[in-house]
């Protein structure tokens, strides 16, 4: 989609922010970065009108004023920009690593490509401090990386008074493989498999936001009948996903019926994600320019399974919904207020399970939406509940969305053809809501048109404080389950 | 809860009593090489490939390729390109090897140089024999590491599904290295997770075995060669079965649980739906 890019003095940019992102205002940060090194890369999103800005702040002395203690969806962005620059937030109220461990040497900046000031000082040793509770009964629990199940890995660092969490501090970085700095090295072509591996689960939204991001660098509009079967493949994946979640609650409940009924169930979403696109994760369906081509046959079949799979699932959600025990289990544990969600700029369907109406299908242009986007779906109480409700909510506005791009799918091209390179100096941004909220991927082109900086934000990156937030003062126990109904991307946060 | 109960029974079982059956038409496998020769000259399959699994080369003129399965993400893009018919759709879910070089497949019945050779890297040593893992044919309990992007966890978790059912070959996914007999390894293991598999692999008991479930867990995939040193398994443990794809198909972890559990008969890898292999050992 189309971006405004403007220059920016820091001390302009320290201006700005408190009021365009403070409380009450129509914007969010997008995401804090860095293209070289040498300047911070404010992205402002606006999702009443669907706009988006860049500001783009030269650095002087390799640092600056840290936003995190006025703006609190700064803080993790903030670390993250040293690990890969080393550039410094001062009075940052917890600067440390975020996503590169101990095994990388201390001033090693995957992404910096100017050199570091003569006079650098790195602030921050590669050892760890994890933030201690101290006091009279207080003990730790370490868990992880490597979890009892079958999941991505991450360290939660528990400190807890009984059987009551006090603070619970979240390290990840586990899976960091790089992937920002490998979409600057292959040939964009090829790029958009990189792109989808940063997060398999949502591989289609991720394809999705990395082929929008490629179009807006072209300035080129794909197909109709393209950008109606891209939205399709997004909402297949929603649903496949949404299924499955469900379903863990059910697991983590001890309802163990739910889960498989709805283990076999995602196997038939899945199937659908199989006729569009031949693979079961629709990898290789989206890419720059268009998709793979898909049979009217196909799509019919698609359209008789959404109508089996939505007769399928009501029964196992009206006994899940049914079931006292299970709303009992999930009513009031693991609560997030709006205020702090909003504070930390929280996207997708934690922020919708407390009231927060962002579903950036709404506002952003991709694929068929916003002009056929679905009514959001919201809860008000913030916690376990609330998460699954609106999942189960959406599951059903997804089957109805689902149905109607169907009918509406035009024939014609699969695929455009692009050019044979990109334009020179050019910025791209695709946004996308992928089944966690809100995904961004942000792209520059250097003189030569070659990408030079590949930006991911993935919808977890805000999210994962929500689980720091929504556990306290609740019991060790239901930290699962917690940690289910959010469930968070290690990978697409890692990248 | 009753409600819940007569759902259930009303289902019916669910469970494929096929085992590691073809996939249906037109979903896509790994691809597969066919008998018909190469067009002289022609680069179109490489050109294409995200993650250079395959290569060219001449022996007397004839033009011969090599793809190396555990390199391939399955994108079905050479497929697409080549002009012959020598890559095709491999339909068979039946494509997990006990050998890394059983992955790597040719046109040319004497290619040259040692191709098992360039396939496999250093091995840090011999693994446990497959012949050991005879004892856990009838029940294996499995230890997960997962270090990847989640697809390959949700293919394994899928494994287990009513429709697929892996339990009832045995298998069991516990929480502790200590119960486990096998270790299933999946993504690329960067250097953020080295330290944690090679403590996990350290708490096993002998015999163990080990499983590289996917692309990535073999020769890290897309993400192999970057600074995040995310290139597989191989010079970190021994492997006893690779299981190819991104994610494999749950019915290829189960193939290739069968295979480490000694109990391959159950679903055996006919090479002629396979495909041509035809390295000279
Ligand atoms: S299917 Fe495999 S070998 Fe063929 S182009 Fe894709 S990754 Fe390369
Ligand atoms: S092999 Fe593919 S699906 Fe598996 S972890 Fe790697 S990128 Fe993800």
């Amino acid at each position: 989609m189309k971006i405004e890019r403007i220059e920016m003095s820091l001390s302009e940019l320290h201006e700005k922010l408190p009021h365009t992102l403070g409380k009450n205002s129509e914007n969010r940060l997008g995401l804090l970065t860095s293209i070289d090194g040498g300047q911070l890369a404010t992205l402002l999103l606006n999702p009443k009108d669907g706009t988006a800005g860049l500001l783009v702040s030269p650095l002087e002395n390799n640092s600056y004023r840290s936003f995190t203690p006025q703006l609190a969806q700064f803080h993790w962005f903030e670390r993250a920009l040293f690990d890969f620059f080393g550039i410094v937030a001062d009075g940052h109220p917890r600067f440390k690593h975020l996503l590169l461990h101990d095994q990388y040497e201390g001033d090693f900046f995957p992404l910096r490509k100017i050199a570091l000031p003569a006079n650098f000082q790195n602030v921050l040793p590669r050892r760890y401090e994890f933030f201690e509770v101290k006091g009279e009964g207080v003990y730790e629990l370490p868990v992880g990386p490597i979890h009892a199940g079958v999941i991505e890995p991450g360290h939660f660092r528990f400190s807890c008074f009984g059987e009551t969490i006090v603070n619970l501090e979240i390290r990840l970085g586990w899976v960091h493989r790089g992937v920002e700095k490998r979409l600057t090295e292959v040939p964009w072509q090829k790029a958009h498999f990189v792109a989808e591996a940063a997060a398999s689960d949502t591989a289609c939204a991720n394809a999705f936001a990395h082929a929008i991001a490629i179009e807006s660098i072209l300035e080129v509009k794909v197909s109709e009948r393209a950008q109606y079967l891209r939205t399709i493949a997004l909402e297949i994946e929603r649903l496949a996903m949404h299924v499955i979640d469900v379903g863990g609650i059910g697991t983590d409940i001890g309802l163990l019926g739910i889960s498989s009924a709805m283990g076999r169930l995602r196997g038939k979403a899945l199937a659908l994600a199989d006729l569009i696109s031949g693979s079961r994760f629709l990898r290789g369906f989206i890419f720059p320019g268009g998709v793979r081509p898909v049979s009217e046959r196909k799509l019919s079949e698609i359209k008789a399974g959404v109508i089996g799979l939505r007769k399928d699932l009501a029964p196992v959600i009206q006994i899940l919904s049914e079931n006292q025990m299970a709303t009992e289990r999930m009513k009031d544990i693991g609560r997030l207020s709006r205020s702090l969600a909003q504070e930390f700029g929280m996207v997708g369907i934690l922020a919708r399970a407390c009231g927060i109406e962002y579903d950036s299908r709404q506002c952003f242009e991709q694929g068929k939406f916003p002009e056929l986007a679905p009514p959001i779906t919201t809860e008000l109480g913030g916690d376990i509940l609330a998460r699954t409700r609106v999942r189960i909510g959406e599951i059903a506005t997804t089957l109805d969305t689902i149905e109607k791009l169907l009918d509406g799918c035009p024939h014609g091209e699969d695929k455009i053809t692009l050019p044979a390179s990109l334009p020179a100096n050019a910025t791209g941004l695709g946004i996308v809501e992928a089944t966690r909220g809100e995904l961004i991927h942000l792209i520059f082109t250097d003189e030569a048109g070659k990408i030079c900086r590949y930006s991911i934000k993935d919808p977890s990156f805000e999210n994962w404080t929500a689980i720091s937030i929504a556990i306290r003062e609740n019991l060790i126990a239901d930290f699962p389950l917690c940690n289910k109904s959010m469930a968070l991307s290690y990978s697409g946060n890692d990248l | 809860m009753l409600k819940l109960i007569s759902y259930l029974l009303n289902q019916g079982i669910a469970t494929n009593r096929n085992i590691c059956p073809d996939l249906a038409e037109g979903v896509r496998g790994l691809p597969k090489l066919t008998d018909i020769p190469c067009s002289t000259g022609c680069t179109a399959c490489v050109d294409v490939c995200p993650t250079d699994a395959i290569s060219v080369f001449k022996i007397e003129e004839t033009g011969h390729i090599k793809l190396d399965l555990g390199l391939c993400i399955g994108c079905g893009y050479c497929v697409d390109a080549c002009p012959t018919g020598t890559i095709a759709n491999n339909p068979s879910t039946r494509v997990a090897v006990s050998r890394r070089e059983d992955l790597v497949l040719t046109t040319a019945s004497a290619p040259p140089g040692n191709i098992a050779q360039d396939a496999t890297s250093v091995m840090v040593s011999a693994p446990d024999s497959l012949e050991k893992a005879k004892w856990f044919s009838r029940s294996v309990a499995a230890r997960v590491v997962a270090t990847g992007c989640s697809a390959c966890d949700m293919e394994l978790g899928a494994a287990g599904n009513p429709i697929f059912d892996m339990e009832r070959f045995g298998v069991q996914i516990v929480a502790s290295p200590r119960f486990a007999d096998a270790l299933i390894v999946t993504g690329p293991i960067s250097k953020g997770m080295q330290a944690a598999l090679s403590s996990c692999y350290g708490a096993m008991a002998s015999p163990r075995i080990v499983i590289a479930l996917g692309t990535c867990a073999i020769s890290g995939g897309v993400h192999r060669g970057g600074y995040a040193d995310a290139n597989g398994i191989e010079e970190l443990l021994p492997v006893n079965v690779y299981i190819p794809g991104c994610p494999p198909h749950p019915w290829s972890i189960i193939h290739g649980l069968l295979l480490a559990m000694g109990k391959e008969h159950l679903a055996p890898r006919s090479v002629a739906r396979f495909s041509t292999v035809r390295i000279e050992k």
